[in-house]
Formats: structure tokens, sequence, C-alpha cells
């Protein structure tokens, strides 16, 4: 400002509040927009017959919890527990049985239900505690949901969970979730070996077919010993 | 469908700045011709308190002359009001009796135009700062903001006006100088551009140094005025206000005005992050109103 | 008796919108309160003395001069009263962004306070103007002043009557029995929450804002450039003080609307603000200190003006601030109500100061306000307290909401 002509502070305040205006009304659809609930990706890269990490389906926006169960919350505040994708690929075709009833209240790492393979049974164990408020009446029509789409149509039971975000935190999730499984691979061939080996007579180490790599539905061909091995070392 | 509705917000948006910006866009020309403030000198060692400039100042405003027993008289301090833009006092100081014109001074900054909100105070290109009755709402936020307290009120009008010097700008768009300029006997008040006024003001203490107290009312004050003033004795001594800031005053409420923005896109931000942090605590709260 | 279950209509029960509203505007209750008898008339002075004001000037009717533009009803109806109003923002922040559900059955009260203040402070403003008409100028674009706080103070105004209207509207839609307009409205109301406090932050601030070109007029006590956050902070705890005192007052008067869990509730959330206050309160008076020693004015407490600088802050900010601390500590709901109604009369004390009291506090003509500003001050707030009435007797405001507004999802 010289002093000999004109000049206003505040010359740039009118495009200042426009500016304004416009930030406050895109704010809106830029927050509901970036809110939008994650859609369900899926990795499928099938290569037949053998099951490795990269054929697993392991969607985001999901927890899988150490028991081989997901949960995902919906908005309606209720959340949807089913089994994860690995597990059913190890399992092969189940059928649900003994399951709780609606309306019951569960606590976490309490037995919901049980899958069962002709007469091999494995407990399933909940992820979160809550009233539990609806089953899945598909799979009683068709159980094969369980296995074509675990995450999706294939959920189990829908519970209104007391406590989400303390028992949740700890649960696997998106990217490192896929290092998860990587690693349960691994490890679950580990304990094929070994129990296999203890609970047949046949010695033909099941883990070496196709070259080391893991066979489809691995435990639909174990004895029942197998699947309470299983229970102890992977569904605790 | 959304990406239709954020085309049209920008859309929206664009025409709104045009609209804000295109009269200043088409202004810019005039921006390069810098009209220079004009301004008048007032030296008071000329004066000799006739009055002539209140007279010819009532006369081309239409408001009512002096009455013949309102003179200046020391130990009396008359006030500019909504019946007079000017006046003239005396003051008994240590050089003797002189006389000070007063009235509005036409600050560079003038903390009347920015405190009102409708532009009805408005300073013109060419330095007067005028009140523009159409767009006056009366809130009296402008006499609130002068440090001098130049704008006066009509306080007994239903339709009530603010008074004050306006430097005669109808006179001078049609090519006059001030009217009380123009009648002052002693040529007391000069009319002229800042500029050149504040270089008279400064030969004068020059060439006349015994004359004058070495200081131009106005050069800084308040962050420079229209209306400067020389003056025999210190200023103190005629009840001028010395203890006025020498930036301007509307500066005063930039540190606030400066802020307003950043504090409309910062809060809406942050509240929506907090909302959504505290949200997860009661995932099924979110429902009830 | 217990009004709880008072059946509001239902969606376009065949019965015309209008009809119902006529019904609705009768009024109820006796005509011969107490309450009554002293404010109608006083109403009805206001009414005189604003036809008045409208024929001969507000110079017949106010004591303000040259020097003194602003006087009880810029300085104690709009600057005071707005800062009283600022609880409906603190609230509806706790409520909504804080997830803090324990004050949700106050928020409705207290947003129809804020939004019943603003309009009516805003309407007192109208009779300030001296040519009220030309309000609509800086609103249609007419002329846009904006390197003016004052701009910014009355669209604010403008803004904030509007998101407060929308934070309070599922209200009004519950009363009409209109469902869908509900549901939309409840949608809205983040939105508005976030947009009321954006706009409470910088108009409670503006207000002191507007009094920082003032510098040589106001006394030094008072002034500093720190006004804006000064009065910003004040304004949380003089409304929540309001809130205390209002909400008191109301749930004796209207107690019969109030469900039991609701009276239990209320003493717990006297208790909680009493702490919020306390806090705040005790940020205040530091930060009060702090621009004591910047702006150096350790000189000025031993004049007359010092010792109502003194008076303020210590028996007016400090003590009620100790108070609201002990009532917490030792759950006194009583010693609550006394330490709002002491912060209360604290904040009156400071808005006039700044801006009457301090303001040209050396002029040769003391101002104060005549009879008749007090009396029309007086009015504009005696109908204030009847619309609220109206509204808390008529609408789900106190009372619990009709059971289909609480089965619906938001």
């Amino acid at each position: 400002m010289d002093g000999f002509t004109y000049y206003s502070l505040f010359e740039t305040k009118g495009i200042e509040y426009l500016i304004i205006i416009a930030f406050l009304i895109l704010i809106i659809p830029f927050w509901l927009f970036i809110n939008k609930p994650v859609k369900i990706t899926s990795h499928i890269k099938k290569t037949i017959g053998i099951l490795s990490a990269t054929v697993l389906r392991v969607p985001g926006g999901v927890f899988y919890s150490k028991n081989h169960t997901w949960t995902h919350l919906e908005k309606s505040g209720n959340a949807k527990v089913g089994l994860d994708d690995l597990l059913m690929h190890l399992t092969g075709e189940v059928n649900l049985k003994n399951m709780k009833a609606p309306g019951t209240t569960v606590m976490k790492g309490e037995i919901l239900a049980e899958v069962d393979q002709n007469g091999k049974t494995l407990s399933i164990v909940s992820p979160i505690s809550g009233e539990l408020i609806g089953t899945n009446r598909l799979l009683t029509e068709e159980p094969g949901l369980l296995n074509e789409d675990p995450y999706g149509k294939g959920w189990i039971f829908k519970i209104k969970p007391t406590q989400w975000v303390a028992e949740t935190s700890s649960y696997h999730f998106a990217d490192e979730a896929s290092e998860w499984f990587k690693g349960e691979i691994s490890r679950f061939k580990d304990f094929l070996a070994v129990s296999a080996r203890k609970n047949s007579a046949d010695t033909t180490p099941v883990y070496m077919q196709d070259g080391g790599e893991l066979a489809d539905n691995a435990l639909a061909s174990m004895p029942g010993e197998v699947w309470n091995d299983f229970q102890e070392s992977f569904l605790k | 469908m959304s990406i239709n509705r954020r085309n049209f917000f920008k859309v929206l948006g664009v025409t709104g700045v045009t609209l804000a910006t295109g009269k200043r866009l088409t202004a810019a020309p005039e921006a390069e011709s810098k009209t220079e403030f004009n301004a008048m000198l007032y030296d008071s060692t000329k004066c000799v308190g006739c009055q002539g400039c209140e007279f010819a100042c009532a006369e081309a405003h239409a408001l009512p002359a002096p009455s013949f027993e309102d003179t200046p008289i020391v130990g009396v301090e008359r006030k500019t009001d909504e019946t007079r833009r000017t006046v003239v006092n005396a003051f008994k100081t240590t050089k003797g009796d002189f006389y000070v014109k007063k009235q509005c001074m036409h600050c560079n900054d003038p903390a009347c135009a920015a405190a009102c909100l409708t532009k009805a105070m408005y300073k013109t290109e060419e330095g007067s700062v005028i009140w523009r009755g159409k767009k006056c709402m009366g809130c009296r936020y402008c006499m609130v903001s002068c440090p001098f307290d130049s704008p006066k009120f009509e306080y007994f009008s239903a339709n009530p006006k603010i008074e004050k010097c306006d430097m005669c700008y109808d006179r001078f768009k049609e090519g006059k100088i001030p009217a009380c300029a123009q009648d002052c006997p002693m040529e007391a008040i000069v009319f002229g551009t800042r500029r050149d006024l504040i270089k008279e003001a400064r030969k004068r203490i020059q060439e006349s140094p015994d004359q004058y107290y070495d200081h131009i009312y106005g050069e800084h004050e308040a962050g420079g005025t229209g209306w400067l003033y020389l003056s025999p004795v210190p200023f103190e001594e005629m009840n001028f206000k010395t203890t006025l800031q020498n930036s301007s005053y509307p500066a005063l409420t930039k540190g606030f005005l400066y802020a307003v923005p950043s504090v409309f896109v910062l809060w809406p931000a942050i509240l929506l992050g907090i909302h959504q942090a505290t949200k997860d605590n009661n995932p099924k709260e979110e429902e009830n109103e | 008796m217990n009004n709880t279950d008072y059946t509001l209509p239902r969606d376009n029960d065949g019965k015309s919108i209008w009809k119902f509203l006529v019904s609705e505007l009768k009024p109820r209750g006796k005509w011969l309160t107490p309450f009554n008898i002293i404010s109608i008339p006083i109403m009805l002075l206001g009414l005189v003395l604003i036809v008045i004001r409208f024929w001969k000037g507000i110079g017949s009717i106010t004591n303000l001069t040259q020097e003194v533009p602003w006087g009880l009803w810029i300085g104690f109806d709009v600057v005071t009263g707005v800062a009283f109003a600022g609880g409906a923002y603190v609230i509806t922040f706790m409520v909504y962004i804080l997830n803090v559900k324990k004050y949700h059955t106050i928020v409705r009260v207290t947003v129809l306070n804020g939004f019943l203040a603003y309009v009516f402070y805003a309407g007192a403003l109208l009779l300030d103007l001296g040519r009220p008409w030309n309000v609509i100028n800086p609103i249609i674009g007419n002329s846009f002043g904006t390197s003016s706080v004052l701009f910014l103070v009355a669209w604010h105004f403008l803004l904030y009557m509007v998101a407060e209207l929308i934070e309070f509207s599922p209200a009004i839609a519950e009363w009409l029995g209109a469902k869908r307009a509900r549901k939309i409205l409840s949608g809205m109301t983040l939105a508005a929450v976030i947009f009321g406090i954006t706009l409470s932050t910088l108009h409670q601030s503006g207000l002191g804002a507007l009094f920082l070109m003032a510098k040589d007029k106001i006394h030094p006590l008072w002034y500093s450039e720190f006004i804006p956050i000064m009065f910003f902070v004040s304004s949380i705890f003089a409304g929540l003080s309001m809130v205390i005192f209002e909400g008191s007052i109301s749930n004796r008067v209207f107690s019969d609307q109030i469900t039991e869990k609701n009276h239990k509730a209320h003493d717990s959330i006297l208790h909680g603000l009493s702490k919020i206050c306390a806090v705040t309160m005790f940020a205040y008076f530091f930060l009060n200190m702090l621009v004591f020693v910047h702006e150096k004015r350790w000189g000025l407490l031993n004049t007359p003006m010092g010792y109502w600088y003194l008076t303020e802050m210590i028996g007016f900010v400090f003590l009620p601030m100790c108070l609201f601390f002990y009532s917490y500590r030792k759950v006194n709901i009583l010693s609550v109500r006394i330490a709002a109604v002491i912060t209360m009369v604290g904040v009156i004390m400071n808005r006039l100061n700044l801006t009457v009291i301090g303001f040209k506090w050396d002029a040769a003509q003391h101002y104060y306000p005549s009879w008749m500003e007090i009396a029309v001050t007086l009015a504009v707030i005696f109908t204030e307290i009847w619309i609220f009435r109206w509204v808390i007797t008529r609408l789900p405001v106190l009372r619990e909401s009709p059971s289909w507004a609480k089965n619906n999802e938001n």
C-alpha cells in the first residue's frame, strides 16, 4: 500500500467465499463416496486339483479369525459369520449339524455348530460375542453353498455383536490375511505329514502327490482321527 | 448419475466465480490507469476562524448554515453532527490562539468502508470516502469502527442518513473543487493529489521551520489520511487524537477474516473425522436420531 | 397427569393440515398465571415503543449518541443473547460428533432454544437498524461488503438459523405426522450439525471481532486482539450455563411431559455439564491471564475500572469455576445451578463491559440505557418465552417422540 492509490486488503474475500461454498457442497458426495462399503473382490485362479494360496478366495473387508471362521459387519449393525475358503477346500463337502438356535447369546470361543462328513466332525467356534439372531436357511437345501460361495451366499450365522471392536482387533484382515493363509497352508502340509503317519497304517506320504503340492479336499480322504487332530491344531 | 451431479456443481462453481470476477476483469484497464488519491491540506497557521468553509459546506449540501452565535470560542469544543459536516474550533496554545477545522479524514484504508457490510461507506478510486444512501441499512457499524468518530447519524428521523464530509465528490465529478477549499479567503485549505500535498506540506515546514511544528498530521496516522494538517504547535495542544496507531485500522480485523476460510474448510473435515472415529464404539447407535 | 402419550396425528389422518394448525394455535391452560400477568403488559408496552421508534427514529426511545452508537440492544440482546445460545452447538457437538449419548435427551430443547434465540435476537437487531428495509442488501447481492466482520456475522446468523431449523425439523415432522419428511430430515442432521458447529465457531468469535477496529475506544482492560478467541471460549460455558438454568426451570414447569427416566437422567446431565463448564472456565481464566500479561495491563489494575475488571474475573469467572468444580466432585446439583447463574451474570458483565461499559468509557457523556430500551428488550425476551412455551406444549421436544418415529431407522 503506497498510500497514494486504491488498494484493498480484502479484495479476494468474495472469491474465497465462493470456493468455501463449493467445498461444503462437494464434501458431501466426497464423504459418502469414500465410505461406501468395500466390495468383495475375489481372486480366482483355478489350478485344477491343486490347492495353493493363489487359488484361495480372500475377500477384502472381512475379518478372519485363527479358527478359520470369518466375520463381517454389515451396515445394519449385525455381523455375518461363516467358514473360510481354506477350511472348505481342505474338507470338501460337509453338512452342518447341531447349530445353535437364534435367540441365544454366544460368547467368543463358544461352539456354534458342527460340520460333519460321513461321521467325521469338526466343531465351529464363534469368532465374536453377541446375540445369535439368525441362521442361513439356504444351507439346509443347498449345503454346497458352503464351498461354492463361503463368503457370500454360504454365510452361516447372523450375530448382533456386543464387543465388535475389541474382539476383532486381533483378527486378520486384507493383505495380511493373504499372507496368513499362505502360512496356514504350509503349516497344514507339515501337520498332515505328522498326523497322517500317526493315524494311518498306510505309510504313503500324502503330501508327496504332484511334486510336493497339496491335493484339494485333502482331509476328505483322511480318517476321523486326523480330523480330531486337525480340530486341535487349527480350529481351537 | 453422480458424474452428472458433479459436473453440475463444477459448472455452478465456475459460473459463480466468473460472475464475481467478471466485473473485476473488465475493470482491469481501469486499474492500469491508476488514479491518484485526492487530498486536502489544511494549514492552521493561515486559518482565521471565519467559518467561510462551514457556510460553503452547508450550502453545497443543503444543510443549515451555522447560526450567528455559533462561532469558534476557546474552551468550547464544537463537534460535527447530523446537521453539520465540518466545524472550526478555537484553541489557546503556547503560541497563541489558533483554529482547527474538523471533518472526516478520508483515510487511505478507511475503517468505516471496511466495516460497512453493504458497501454504503465506500472509498472511491479518487480517494474520497462517500456514503451511498441507497445501500445503507443504518447499522452504525461505521460509527463504531471510525477512530475519528466521523460518521454522524440522524437519530430522530424515520429514514435516517449518515452525515459526514465526502470531499464534495459530486462537485468533483462536475470538475469543481470542494466547496470549503473554493471559499476559503485565506487559502488555508488546498485541494490536490495526496502526493503533491505532502510535498507541499514538507516544503512549507522546511521553508518556515519556526512557523510550523515538524509533523504532518495525517501522513501516517491510521495508515495515512486524505486530510493533512499543518500546525504551529504540537498537535496535542489542539485536541488532535495523537495516540492513534500509524497503521490501517481494517488491518486489525485481518487476522480474523483471513482465518475464516481455513476454519470453514478444516472444521467440517475434523468434525467428520471425530464423528467417524467415535462411531465405531457404538455400531448400532448410529441409527438412532 | 401424565402427558407422555399425547397422541399426535398420523399421516394425513383424513384431517386437513390447516384445520390441524388452527386447532394447535388455540391457547391452552390458564390465562392469568403470574408469568402471563407480568409479561403481557410489558409485551404490549414494547409494541407501543416499537411503533414510536419507527415513527420518530431510534433516538426517540434510546439514549444512543453520536459517540456511542451501539447500546443495550446490540450489547445485550444481540451479543450476550447469542453467547447464551451457544449451548446448541456444544450439545450437538457432544451428541452427534463425540457420540456421548448421555446428553441426547436435551438436544431438542437446546436446539429449539438456540433457534429461537437467534430468530429473536436477529429480530431485535432489525429494531436497532436505522433502515431495516435495506437489510436485504447484503443478502441478495446488491452489495456484498466482504471486508466487513459484520457481513460475516450477519450471513452466519442467517445460515445458522437454517441449520438449527433443519436440526429441529424432525420434531416438527413428528408433530405433523409426516413420516417420510422426518426420515429425510433426520438424514440431514449430521450435515446440519457440522455446518452449525463451524458457523458457531466463526460467529461467536466474530461478534468479538466486530470490536477489533475500535481499538482506541474500548478500555484497554477489555480490548485485545484475542477478543474473538475469548468470546468463542466463553460462549461454551455461557451456553451450557443457560442450558442448566433453562433446563432446571423447564423441567419444573413442564414436568408432566417428562418421563420418569428422563427426570432422573436430568440430574446426571447437569452433573456432567458442570464438569465441562469447570474445565472450560479454567482454560478461559488462564487465557485471560495470558492476554493480561501480553497486553501489559498491570498499571491499569489500581483504577476504578481495574477493580471492576477484577470483580468480573475473580468473582464471576474464577469463583463459579471453583463452584462447578466443587459441585462435580460432591455431586451437588443445587450448587451446579447456583454456579450456572453466577456464570451467566459474569458473561453478561463481560459482554457489556466490552460493548457498552468499556466502550468510550472516558466520554464526557456516559451512556446508560433508557427505560424504554430496557422495556423493549424485556418484551423481546418475553415474546421468545411465549413462543418457546407454545412449542414445548405441542411438539415432542421434552416428551418422547411418537412410537412410529422411534422404531424407524434414523
